[in-house]
C-alpha cells in the first residue's frame, strides 16, 4: 500500500522502531519487519484492532491490527498468563494498552499540543475500521510468533 | 510504605507492580485503582506514601487526579508512568506537584532510578 498523507513527522523507521521497543521491553517478543513488506497479505480470520486518536495541532489516528491469535500472545506475556487462561477482556485491555504506549510514543513525535485518547479495541472477523476524510501517513508490516502487526498512521 | 498504582489496564498496573518487584521495591504494600477518581478515593482511605498515576485515563486523568489532590491540601508524593513524555508534558507535571514522570515503555532501572530517592 502506498502512503498519500504528506506528513513528514512520522515514518515507517519510527514507526518500527517504537513497536520493537514497546514488545522488547513490556513482552520480550522480537518484532521484525515482514519479509513482504507492504505486500504482505491481508490478515484473515478472527482479528483485532486497536485505536487511539489525536486531536490538536495534528489530528489522526494510530491503528495496531493483528490476529486474535497474536493478541492473545501479547497479552498472555503482559499478563504473564498461562495461554488459553485469559478472558477477552484481558486480551482487549492488553491490546488496547499496547496501543496507547505506540500511540503515545507517536504522538510525541507529532506537532503539539495535542491530545491523545483513550484507546479503542474492536474485534470480529472480515471488518474495516475507516476514520472519515483521513488519509494514510504509512503503514508498517511486521511480524511475530504468532502472525502480522499492522501499524498505521493516519491524518484526519 | 504503600505505593498506590493507577491505571485504566489491568496489564499495565501489573506491569508496573512486577517492575516495582524487580526494582527491588517488593517489599513496600502495593494498591490499585483504575482511574483518576478511584485514585481520589484510594488516597483519602489509604494514605499511600507515593502514587504512580497513568496520565491518559477515562472519568479522571492523571493531571486532573493530581490537581485534585493538591486543591484539597494533600501533597502525597506522586509521580506519572505514561506512555507520552514530552517536555511540555514534563513542565505541566512538574507544575502541578508531580515529582517524576516516567514514559512507557520502561525497564526495572528507570525505576530504581526515579524512585530510589522518593522511597527513602
Amino acid at each position: 500500500m502506498t502512503t498519500t498523507g504528506t506528513d513528514d513527522f512520522v515514518t515507517a523507521e519510527h514507526m518500527t522502531e517504537i513497536a520493537q521497543e514497546v514488545w522488547e521491553s513490556f513482552l520480550s517478543l522480537t518484532l521484525l519487519p515482514h519479509p513482504l513488506g507492504a505486500e504482505a497479505p491481508a490478515l484473515t480470520g478472527p482479528t483485532m484492532t486497536g485505536c487511539v486518536h489525536v486531536s490538536g495541532e495534528w489530528q489522526g489516528s494510530v491503528f495496531l491490527e493483528c490476529t486474535a491469535e497474536l493478541a492473545a500472545a501479547a497479552a498472555e506475556a503482559m499478563f504473564a498468563a498461562d495461554p488459553g487462561t485469559l478472558s477477552p477482556d484481558e486480551v482487549s485491555d492488553a491490546l488496547g494498552e499496547l496501543t496507547n504506549m505506540i500511540g503515545g510514543n507517536i504522538k510525541s513525535l507529532l506537532p503539539a499540543p495535542s491530545r491523545l485518547s483513550v484507546p479503542s479495541v474492536a474485534q470480529g472477523e472480515g471488518y474495516t475500521v475507516r476514520i472519515p476524510g483521513a488519509s494514510l501517513v504509512d503503514r508498517v508490516v511486521l511480524v511475530c510468533a504468532p502472525g502480522p502487526l499492522l501499524i498505521s498512521v493516519w491524518k484526519v | 510504605m504503600k505505593i498506590l498504582i493507577v491505571d485504566d489496564s489491568k496489564a499495565m498496573r501489573m506491569i508496573v507492580a512486577r517492575t516495582l518487584r524487580q526494582a527491588g521495591f517488593g517489599d513496600h504494600t502495593l494498591l490499585e485503582a483504575c482511574d483518576g477518581r478511584q485514585g481520589l478515593q484510594a488516597v483519602a482511605e489509604h494514605a499511600p506514601d507515593l502514587v504512580l498515576s497513568d496520565w491518559n485515563m477515562p472519568e479522571v486523568s492523571g493531571i486532573e487526579f493530581l490537581r485534585a489532590l493538591r486543591e484539597r491540601g494533600d501533597d502525597v508524593r506522586f509521580g506519572f508512568v505514561t506512555s507520552e513524555s514530552t517536555d511540555a508534558m514534563r513542565e505541566t507535571a512538574r507544575e502541578a506537584g508531580a515529582l517524576f514522570l516516567i514514559g512507557k515503555p520502561f525497564t526495572a532501572d528507570t525505576f530504581t532510578d526515579m524512585l530510589g530517592s522518593v522511597l527513602v
